[in-house]
């Protein structure tokens, strides 16, 4: 349910009466079909379908069960019943899997978490369809048994054929294959960019990156991820759960290693945004888990769906009630988000003029809210690149070193925040601030000067105050320094009134 | 009703109950009556009863002859042979509904038997 699965208990009765099959315990339209797939099933598997009146419950009764995940266990209650399988065979274990017709086990979605909770059941061994085995594998400290058909399952439980339980697999394995496809070397010039991009992967931060079309928004957008510290294995877990919950696995990745890179596109729904659905269903939000969310032309998303984005922002999971279900996704994720200055596009483009009406950038700037744009750090205006830039021909600095220096600076982070339960300088509530943003005297000089002379908000300033955190950690520096403040200062440009 | 058509559903069951017999079948009651209708034969395999309408064509121009068992014959089939098990005291008697379908071939002589075992299910 959500990404936790629970367990189904499936009982079976043979009764007197017209031959028949009823299945309760709240099963959804897949299910009640069911009873078609598993008598065909059964029929081919060489078995005979009892002509009885079968009863079958699915137990706890008040829960309602959705998928065909359950046509195994079902099959499976109705041959015990019928006395084909020793039922001292099946305890400790749990099956799960869709039957075809012909009594092929089929893939299902959503193994990962089954997986990881069959301890908490007290059993140890599970069964599934053999394409869902390696991304079950990955939960090692039980068995899992690929299986094929029907028939292959029936005759193991019977012990009449030996299938060896699939080789746990280690972490590691999965990481060792983690290669990104893009670096940030590819991007020519924009060092500030860069520079700023950094401090956001360090510090947490999410970023708004502003500028005219064809400046590299969106190419810089997707290499942060290259930037972000490697996952953990229980990060991994967490975000593969929500993919595998949402049928995103392919059989032979299993496991979700490299940070997740998700960019909707602006004609997303709220619900698809933040998930939803009659059974909620993890929205992109989400996916996003442990990895970055790039929203790019900000501006032209829908309000509605904009507005979703706070709750989550803040609080790292997101609540979805519809009437079956209240389901809790978690969605820690890094907010990038791209847009024009302007609706042309060319407002900063020192040699294109830009054709906008005062009117129209002010309306194209306020459909995104305040709150939301509180919620996002650091604002950093891209350029447009001149011909020498884009022409040169050396590379940039590789996102393997500029990971380096992420890693130690969240390490930092890390060590510090240890006993106050965040991760990251973006965490920051204005008590702790105060206890962790120690300044040395000339850069509160700066900070008192920018404040009267570039007419920076109280919000502005605690904001300015954790990327100068982020900035110093970067550094090694326990304290803020003069240059710290002012490089914050400068990823802080919509505070500097250019438009309007 | 005509003669003629009474005449072929007599003669279908006839060849019916001897269809099932050969195979097994074990036949305890033909033509089992009461005001909601029939049941053709009644027979048993081992202790499940059976409950066996049989269906007797001439010809295939009304199409197969399974095809003209209704739900709403199937329902009357289902209400007589609960009535049976009641009369007999097998009300915990497991118990099916089988079809035999005949189809009568007057030019030929060949004539043709199906058996359909658990014909009725309970949806």
């Amino acid at each position: 349910m959500g990404i936790d699965a629970y367990e189904v208990g499936v009982e079976t009765d043979m009764g007197s009466g017209l031959p028949g099959v009823n299945i309760v315990g709240l099963p959804d339209m897949a299910i009640k079909e069911s009873k078609d797939r598993i008598r065909a099933a059964i029929k081919n598997s060489g078995f005979s379908f009892p002509s009885k009146k079968i009863t079958i419950n699915l137990a706890p009764a008040d829960i309602r069960k959705e998928g065909a995940w359950l046509d195994l266990p079902i099959a499976l209650s109705i041959l015990c019943s019928e006395g084909l399988i020793e039922p001292s065979a099946v305890t400790d274990m749990v099956f799960c899997g869709e039957l075809s017709l012909d009594g092929k086990l089929k893939p299902m979605k959503g193994v990962l978490p089954i997986a990881m909770s069959i301890r908490t059941m007290g059993k140890n061994k599970l069964l599934l369809p053999h394409e869902n085995s390696k991304e079950a594998a990955t939960v090692n400290d039980i068995s899992v048994y690929g299986l094929n058909s029907l028939k292959e399952t029936v005759d193991f439980l019977n012990r009449k054929i030996e299938i060896s339980p699939r080789e746990p697999i280690e972490y590691y394995e999965f990481k060792k294959n983690v290669r990104h496809r893009m670096d940030f070397s590819d991007v020519k010039g924009q060092e500030h960019v860069k520079r700023g991009l950094e401090v956001a992967a360090s510090g947490g931060h999410n970023v708004l990156l502003i500028g005219p079309p064809g400046s590299g928004k969106s190419m810089l957008a997707k290499r942060l991820v290259t930037v972000l510290s490697e996952m953990t294995l229980t990060e991994s877990l967490e975000t593969s759960k929500i993919h595998s919950v949402a049928g995103l696995i392919s059989p032979n990745k299993c496991l979700i290693t490299a940070r997740p890179f998700r960019s909707p596109h602006h004609t997303i729904s709220y619900a698809a945004l933040v998930g939803g659905g009659t059974n909620p269903a993890p929205g992109e939000i989400s996916l996003a888990h442990n990895g970055v969310l790039f929203l790019d032309e900000l501006p032209e998303f829908k309000r509605d769906a904009l507005e979703v984005l706070r709750q989550p922002l803040e609080e790292g999971r997101i609540t979805i009630s519809r009437i079956s279900d209240t389901l809790t996704y978690p969605c820690k994720f890094m907010l990038v988000a791209a847009m024009n200055p302007c609706p042309c596009g060319y407002f900063t483009d020192p040699k294109r003029q830009c054709r906008c009406t005062p009117f129209q950038i002010q309306r194209y700037l306020s459909k995104i809210s305040g709150p939301l744009l509180d919620r996002i750090d650091i604002h950093i205006e891209v350029p447009r690149l001149n011909l020498e830039t884009i022409t040169e021909k050396r590379r940039g600095e590789s996102s393997e070193s500029i990971r380096k220096r992420v890693d130690s600076a969240r390490a930092i982070q890390k060590d510090r925040y240890k006993n106050d339960g965040i991760l990251f300088n973006a965490h920051l509530e204005s008590k702790e601030l105060e206890r962790y943003c120690l300044f040395d005297k000339e850069s509160e000089e700066l900070l008192k000067l920018a404040i009267l002379e570039l007419g920076i908000s109280a919000r502005a300033y605690d904001k300015i105050l954790r990327i100068s955190r982020t900035i110093a950690d970067l550094e090694g520096s326990a304290t803020i320094e003069a240059h710290h403040v002012s490089e914050a200062i400068s990823y802080r440009s919509l505070d500097r009134n250019l438009w309007g | 009703m005509s003669r003629e058509n009474i005449l072929t559903g007599a003669i279908g069951e006839e060849m019916a109950a001897n269809f099932l017999k050969r195979i097994g079948y074990r036949i305890i009651e033909r033509n089992f009556r009461t005001k909601f209708g029939e049941i053709d034969i009644v027979a048993k395999i081992g202790a499940v009863f059976v409950f066996v309408e049989v269906k007797t064509r001439l010809s295939s121009s009304l199409g197969p002859p399974l095809l003209s068992v209704t739900k709403r014959k199937e329902e009357k089939i289902i209400k007589n042979a609960l009535i049976y098990l009641n009369r007999h005291n097998q009300d915990d008697a497991y118990w099916r509904i089988d079809i035999v379908s005949v189809k009568l071939n007057n030019d030929s002589g060949t004539d043709s038997i199906e058996l359909i075992e658990n014909a009725v299910c309970d949806a």
